[in-house]
């Protein structure tokens, strides 16, 4: 783990590893992260497990996650690197949240940012279909994120339902 | 010839759970699959946000119908890690015992649900009848068949009662014992054979490349189980092996349930051997209403039947989780590896596929 550390800090520039028991923390700039994603892939961390994203209104940004991990490679025995999870996080602005689709990479992540860019409301350049995945309604503000009244909206979606006699 | 553009479910009868596919074929070939989930999208993490970390129990349990018990404890590991609480050796064997006993249950339901689809009503009696008798031990231990909420985070939520041990042991030689008659009637039944043999074929390369996992990667050969590479609760602490096989087709998938199943069984005898006789079931946490849990995030993971199950869950040093998602099997199994597999292959064979994919639809929607 220390070799990959030192061999990802050797060829990047502005990025902050942390490694913890399980996993390795990896932030990185907006602008590197199709090449980070491919170098890992490369390294063999080749399990995009999940892509998610967490909302940050105060600093009025999104945190956009992705985690990898190791499929085996010898099926008899387990190696250190199949045991670790990596965490790598980036940062877009919130209010034009654009970003770059990682699909040439990691096949899987299709769904993913449909969902991301559906509840969340990123806008990933490159992905095939856009499209709906969950919700039947349009939104002005992408639902999971922080600023969405749900209390607001439920009054004003079911108010108007007229009672069943 | 005219390609025709055909709706899948979520009513019919080849389909378990609410979700549908739309398929474009041409004759009976399927040419172009969209997979639509949405019929049961509850926004359930988001629902979570506005919940303290004890009241989301009964949401989390609700993400899986079919198998509770993993989303539980998937959800309590990763509250574990984020607050630092560690689990006493009692309640990590308790909890692998009940997960064993959850993946059983859940196998056998998976069982039901492909033999019923292809035919064999038989086989899905009993599977169902022996999927009950599993239930009945869930609702001694818990007071509930289906949504347990037994674990908790810090361990579990009571000790077995007196003699449960016995009564697990019992109710699973009964069902054991009928593994001959599945074997002759269902898993060597050379219509079974027929079926599924060549079926929604997923090779290595593809399964590594579309992100498979659980039964549907060890069908490929690779000895892939979370429980092995990155143990948690009692996992480590006996001896057991992960079943393969080579071939990736539904078959295999099939037997590989099969295999998995009887394997759980035997690891739940040898945890019930090596598990110790008294001590602390959980460790205490602070009162549920006050409980703040310091800021930070956590990956988890653990093998649910239906594959890896991951949690990645977010604090901000407040009484409420700031952001959870689930990163469910079913997700990738659903949406990317259904629609890539579905093409090419018959229409009387897309709820073959589906089944032996082990899709589940409130796993994806959440």
């Amino acid at each position: 783990m220390k070799t990959l550390k030192k061999k990802i800090e050797s060829s990047f520039d502005n990025i902050n590893i942390t490694v913890t028991d399980n996993n390795m923390d990896i932030s990185i700039d907006k602008n590197g992260i199709v090449t980070l994603l491919s170098f890992l892939k490369n390294m063999g961390y080749e399990h995009l497990a999940l892509i998610s994203c967490v909302d940050l209104p105060d600093e009025k940004l999104l945190e956009i996650v992705y985690i990898l991990s190791a499929y085996m490679e010898n099926d008899k025995k387990f190696t250190e690197k199949e045991a670790r999870n990596i965490i790598v996080k980036t940062r877009i602005p919130r209010d034009k949240a654009n970003f770059v689709t990682v699909i040439d990479i990691f096949e899987n992540a299709e769904p993913y940012e449909r969902e991301l860019h559906e509840l969340f409301g990123i806008h990933f350049q490159g992905h095939p279909r856009l499209t709906p995945l969950f919700l039947e309604l349009e939104y002005k503000i992408p639902p999971f994120r922080k600023d969405f009244d749900t209390r607001k909206f439920v009054k004003q979606f079911f108010e108007n339902i007229p009672a069943v006699e | 010839m005219r390609e025709l553009e055909l709706y899948f479910g979520p009513q019919h009868l080849g389909m378990v759970g609410n979700f549908s596919i739309t398929l474009k074929v041409e004759g009976d070939r399927i040419k172009k699959a969209d997979a639509n989930p949405g019929y049961l999208h509850r926004g359930f993490e988001k629902l979570m946000e506005y919940r303290t970390w004890m009241q989301n129990f009964p949401l989390v349990c609700r993400i899986n119908v079919v198998e509770p018990d993993h989303i539980e404890l998937i959800y309590s590991m990763g509250v574990e890690k984020l607050a630092g609480i560690d689990v006493p050796l009692r309640g990590k064997f308790i909890r692998s015992i009940y997960c064993e006993l959850a993946r059983v249950g859940s196998h056998l339901f998976g069982l039901w649900a492909y033999s019923n689809m292809l035919g064999f009503d038989t086989v899905a009696q009993w599977a169902m009848y022996h999927r009950d008798l599993v239930l009945d031990l869930f609702e001694e231990l818990t007071g509930a068949r289906v949504y347990h909420i037994y674990i908790r985070p810090g361990g579990v939520r009571r000790d077995f009662p007196q003699g449960f041990e016995d009564k697990i042991i019992s109710t699973l030689h009964s069902i054991g014992g009928k593994v001959p008659d599945y074997n002759a009637t269902f898993f060597e039944n050379r219509l079974f054979e027929k079926r599924a043999k060549g079926v929604g074929t997923l090779t290595r390369e593809n399964a590594v490349k579309w992100g498979a996992v659980g039964h549907a990667m060890r069908a490929t050969g690779m000895k892939y189980d979370i429980r092995k590479i990155e143990p948690y609760a009692a996992y480590d602490q006996v001896e057991w092996e992960v079943p393969t096989r080579n071939e990736g087709d539904a078959y295999s998938r099939l037997l590989a349930i099969r295999d998995e199943m009887i394997e759980s069984v035997h690891m739940i005898f040898k945890l019930i051997d090596k598990m110790p006789k008294k001590g602390a079931v959980y460790t205490k946490t602070p009162n549920p209403f006050q409980w703040k849990i310091p800021a930070g995030e956590a990956y988890v993971r653990c093998e649910s039947s239906r594959g890896e199950l991951g949690l990645y869950i977010v604090s901000d040093g407040g009484d409420k989780p700031y952001r959870v998602h689930f990163r469910t099997p079913s997700y990738s199994h659903g949406l990317t590896i259904l629609e890539k597999v579905l093409e090419g292959e018959s229409i009387a064979d897309v709820g073959n596929i589906m089944i032996s994919l082990y899709v589940v639809a409130p796993e994806i929607d959440r």
